[in-house]
């Protein structure tokens, strides 16, 4: 798959999962060393490659925001034996056995692609703001002699490059003619622009006496999960399309179209597939699914996180379990627990 | 001598007059909108969380969130939480700016504003009231390699106002409360070219301090400061300004100085007003670009103030001397109802500013929103204002229907006076009506582009250019009032010319004895008495005959 596959399966992950405690910005990436970067991406790389760990960082934020959105589904992001292959082929896309395209267009695809790209814009305008990289927003497309320029007129919002990072990066495999690479590239849009979309506008009156005289205003980004949950529900309104073939010049173009005309069409925070999901009961390495054995499952709930749904009508085991847990906590805002430890009992179920 | 200059001017040169200002005035609009770029600008920043291992805590060290020197940075606090790193230990570091890049005197001021991130947690919720305790320094340096220099350090509470917008339960942990904003620091010039802040969060579980305000997440940092460009174009319209009002002031005063009578109380307002627009206009902002003068902002909010208090004093005599009943006026405490609201509301206003601006000098940090006894005091002082704002222009309001109700009764019967004494009513009334216009106009003016600069997004984008809209509010707004002091003084400045061709005018006014009172009117407005020699001259005459 288009980012964060290439990414993800590779150098990213390690990165972003593998090292968990160390700083990502401290590290210096060796781009040639990433597996699978097409050489447009590897351009990219050199050019930027001191935000490269907040790209891996955006994929890392999209992933587990896709965990936490689909955690009680059938399908819930997970990732066989902790590999690198993360999503499993569900979201993969650019791996070819021998030319043959193992990756399904699903909506599980197109969400993934949509979350992780507005992952990756989300987590390089955050970094713009920590000011570790220096190739951020200030561009000198103001007056003024060079270099001068924001003392001029101040700086273009950081935001705005942290999309284009995105869009340079995450669409630069998608530039074939044919159908996967039209559906990744209006997925990935589709999550940058959801990420805009979500900004707000945050004000300060700072006139005589602080009265509202003079108002300054600033885009600020939402909480991650504002984005997760707005996406969720695009997952959940996503289109379907059906594949057109076109014969240009070039050969054979293919093009997608709404396969209902009766729905409204797609628009640029709508996301696409146009094959059907396979409904994620069993294990099949085919269509990416990893099947929902021994997954637990709540006994009470009628929804999909219930043991009849899904566990696919197999039924469940139940067993007992006692677990150690902090109560009575006094907590710091940040860091520093001091608790007791109390013994409960859980009833946990899962799946047959 | 007879009259403003406004009365005698032929309607032809008033109609040249008027089109050559509202050339300035889109002058003015132009400059802001297209030379200027937006007023302030915005910087964000993310604070980055150093780990504080020194076990001493040595107050010199400064934390560095990035470059040669910079600090232990954890990405984290669930990284924090496996190391066994505790709060107190941790400092958030934030550079100003951004790197490669430099502040500059240019600025002329820097607010920053503080937004804690704070999530959601069922066990460790924000308490009701909950105070944050935030212990900051600030430290500046003039070359990337020189030490930091400490400029204020300080210990600051700030009041957590935050909601959770969804249903707490466990379901939702993790979201991010939805705080307001902190006012945090407020520099009153940029002097120099680099900027550290350290911010701590100490914990004090049995001073309760930092206990009960949730799990902080982040820190973040906006820093709001005037664009340089903006600066240049604003110190370049006042160095304009500056001279032509007080050329203006100078040629007015000495018409006034060169009659033989003393000059009455309107001429002394606007007299006055002049001088508070030059006051206003002296760039002495040029001397911030050199030097570190933090108390710039709080002379400019000064400046402001007398302006507005004496623009405002300025309506009301001028409706009151135009009252044309038969009240001696032409002494200013006669007005001490009116302008009393003035004085009292702006002194408020000014105790406030020394309040907030004023402790600024020493402490940036300080906010009197901070607390809550400086929460209601200020809301006090606000109110207090306020009401004098109302008081005030209920005033103004009735003084002008009074002039209205008065300039009817006389409109009916003018065609019964004299020659002399209906041109002297016709000029009061049109004085009067050509100025109420003229307020009316650029009061409409200074609201309508208030709401435009607020509602409209920051420009207009016309092909290639582009038109800053707060930008031509401001510089407009101020070159209007400008042009309006200046109109003032050069159309209400005293007149050479005469009323009538002759001087038989001055018979009737004295023979027309069916209106003792109005010959007192007469003398008290400065139209049309000249000192006593004219006078004498008008009762010569009548003697004569």
């Amino acid at each position: 798959m288009s980012l964060s596959p290439s990414l993800s399966i590779s150098l990213f992950l390690s990165l972003a999962v593998g090292q968990q405690y160390s700083s990502l910005g401290t590290q210096p990436i060796l781009c040639g060393s990433i597996p699978g970067l097409v050489p447009k991406q590897l351009r990219f790389c050199r050019n930027y490659v001191e935000i490269m760990p907040s790209v891996a960082e955006g994929v890392k934020i999209g992933i587990q925001e896709c965990q936490h959105q689909f955690r009680g589904r059938r399908w819930n992001c997970t990732t066989i034996n902790n590999s690198l292959a993360i999503f499993g082929p569900v979201l993969d896309k650019g791996e070819r056995r021998d030319g043959f395209e193992v990756s399904k267009a699903t909506r599980e695809s197109a969400f993934v692609h949509a979350i992780a790209s507005a992952g990756v814009a989300f987590a390089v305008t955050r970094s713009c703001a920590e000011g570790s990289a220096t190739i951020c927003g200030c561009d000198a497309r103001h007056k003024g002699p060079p270099g001068e320029g924001w003392k001029w007129g101040g700086c273009s919002e950081d935001v705005e490059f942290g999309s284009m990072v995105s869009r340079e990066f995450a669409d630069a495999r998608e530039n074939r003619p044919d159908a996967r690479s039209a559906m990744n590239r209006q997925n990935n849009e589709a999550g940058r622009t959801s990420l805009n979309d979500n900004m707000f506008l945050k004000c300060k009156c700072h006139g005589l006496s602080g009265s509202c005289e003079v108002k300054t205003c600033w885009w600020s980004q939402p909480d991650f999960r504002v984005i997760g949950d707005y996406m969720k529900d695009k997952y959940d309104s996503a289109s379907e399309m059906v594949v057109e073939k076109h014969q240009e010049f070039r050969g054979w173009v293919e093009t997608l179209r709404p396969k209902y005309n009766y729905f409204k069409p797609p628009t640029d925070t709508d996301l696409v597939y146009y094959e059907t999901s396979p409904n994620f009961c069993d294990p099949n390495p085919e269509t990416g699914s990893f099947g929902t054995r021994d997954r637990s499952c709540n006994l009470t709930s009628h929804g999909i996180d219930g043991c009849d749904l899904l566990c696919c009508g197999r039924g469940h085991n139940t067993r007992t379990e006692q677990r150690k847990e902090k109560c009575n906590c006094i907590f710091h805002w940040c860091c520093y627990v001091s608790c007791q430890e109390c013994t409960r009992v859980y009833d946990v179920h899962t799946c047959k | 001598m007879a009259g403003a200059i406004i009365e005698n001017m032929s309607s032809k040169k008033l109609v040249i007059f008027g089109v050559i200002l509202l050339l300035f005035q889109a002058l003015s609009f132009m400059v802001g909108g297209l030379i200027a770029p937006s007023p302030t600008s915005v910087m964000l920043y993310m604070a980055n969380k150093c780990v504080d291992t020194a076990k001493s805590h040595q107050s010199t060290k400064w934390f560095m969130p990035w470059g040669p020197n910079k600090c232990e940075i954890i990405r984290s606090f669930d990284e924090a939480m496996a190391k066994k790193i505790e709060a107190n230990n941790i400092v958030f570091a934030v550079h100003i700016p951004q790197q490669n890049m430099e502040m500059s005197p240019w600025f002329q001021f820097m607010l920053v504003i503080l937004q804690l991130d704070i999530a959601f947690k069922m066990h460790n919720q924000i308490e009701e009231g909950a105070l944050a305790t935030v212990d900051v320094a600030l430290a500046y340096r003039d070359d990337t390699l020189s030490e930091w220099t400490e400029m204020a350090h300080s210990v600051e509470q700030r009041e957590l106002k935050c909601k959770f917008n969804t249903q707490k339960n466990y379901e939702n942990e993790g979201r991010y409360y939805d705080c307001d904003l902190l006012p945090f620091m407020e520099l009153g010039s940029v002097s120099h070219k680099y900027y550290l802040l350290n911010i701590r969060l100490p914990v004090h579980e049995r001073k309760k301090i930092n206990v009960g305000i949730g799990e902080v997440k982040d820190i973040q940092l906006v820093g709001i400061h005037q664009n340089g460009g903006f600066t240049k174009v604003w110190f370049a319209m006042k160095t304009f300004l500056t001279p032509s009002i007080l050329i203006v002031l100078v040629w007015y005063w000495r018409r006034i100085t060169l009659m033989t009578r003393p000059p009455v109380l309107l001429e002394k307002v606007i007299f006055a007003l002049g001088i508070s627009m030059t006051f206003i206009n002296i760039p002495v902002e040029w001397f911030s670009v050199g030097f570190d003068w933090t108390w710039m902002l709080l002379f400019g909010d000064i400046r402001q103030g007398i302006f507005y208090s004496m623009l405002l004093s300025f309506w009301i005599i001028f409706c009151g001397e135009h009252l044309m009943d038969q009240t001696e006026r032409n002494r200013f405490s006669i007005y001490w109802k009116q302008v009393g609201p003035i004085v009292f509301g702006s002194f408020c206003l000014f105790i406030f500013d020394m309040c907030e601006r004023g402790v600024q000098l020493t402490n940036p940090f300080y906010s009197i929103w901070a607390s809550d006894v400086g929460t209601e005091l200020a809301m006090a002082f606000i109110v207090v204002a306020g009401i004098c704002a109302c008081l005030y222009f209920l005033f103004l309001c009735f003084m002008v229907f009074q002039v209205f109700r008065n300039i009817s009764g006389k409109r009916s019967s003018l065609p019964a006076m004299s020659k002399a004494r209906r041109l002297h009513y016709e000029g009061l009334i049109f004085r009067f009506k050509f100025l109420m216009l003229v307020t009316l106009f650029c009061a409409a003016m200074t609201v309508i582009f208030f709401i435009i600069s607020q509602v409209m997004e920051g420009h207009w984008q016309w092909g290639s250019q582009k038109l800053e809209l707060n930008s031509a509010f401001f510089t407009g707004i101020y070159g209007m009032w400008n042009l309006y002091v200046f109109a003032i003084m050069f159309l209400y400045a005293p007149s050479h010319k005469r009323y009538g061709d002759n001087q038989s005018g001055g018979q009737c006014i004295i023979s027309d004895t069916g209106a003792s009172g109005e010959e007192i009117q007469l003398t008290t407005t400065i139209t049309h008495v000249d000192g006593p020699t004219e006078l004498y001259k008008m009762t010569g005459k009548a003697a004569q005959e």
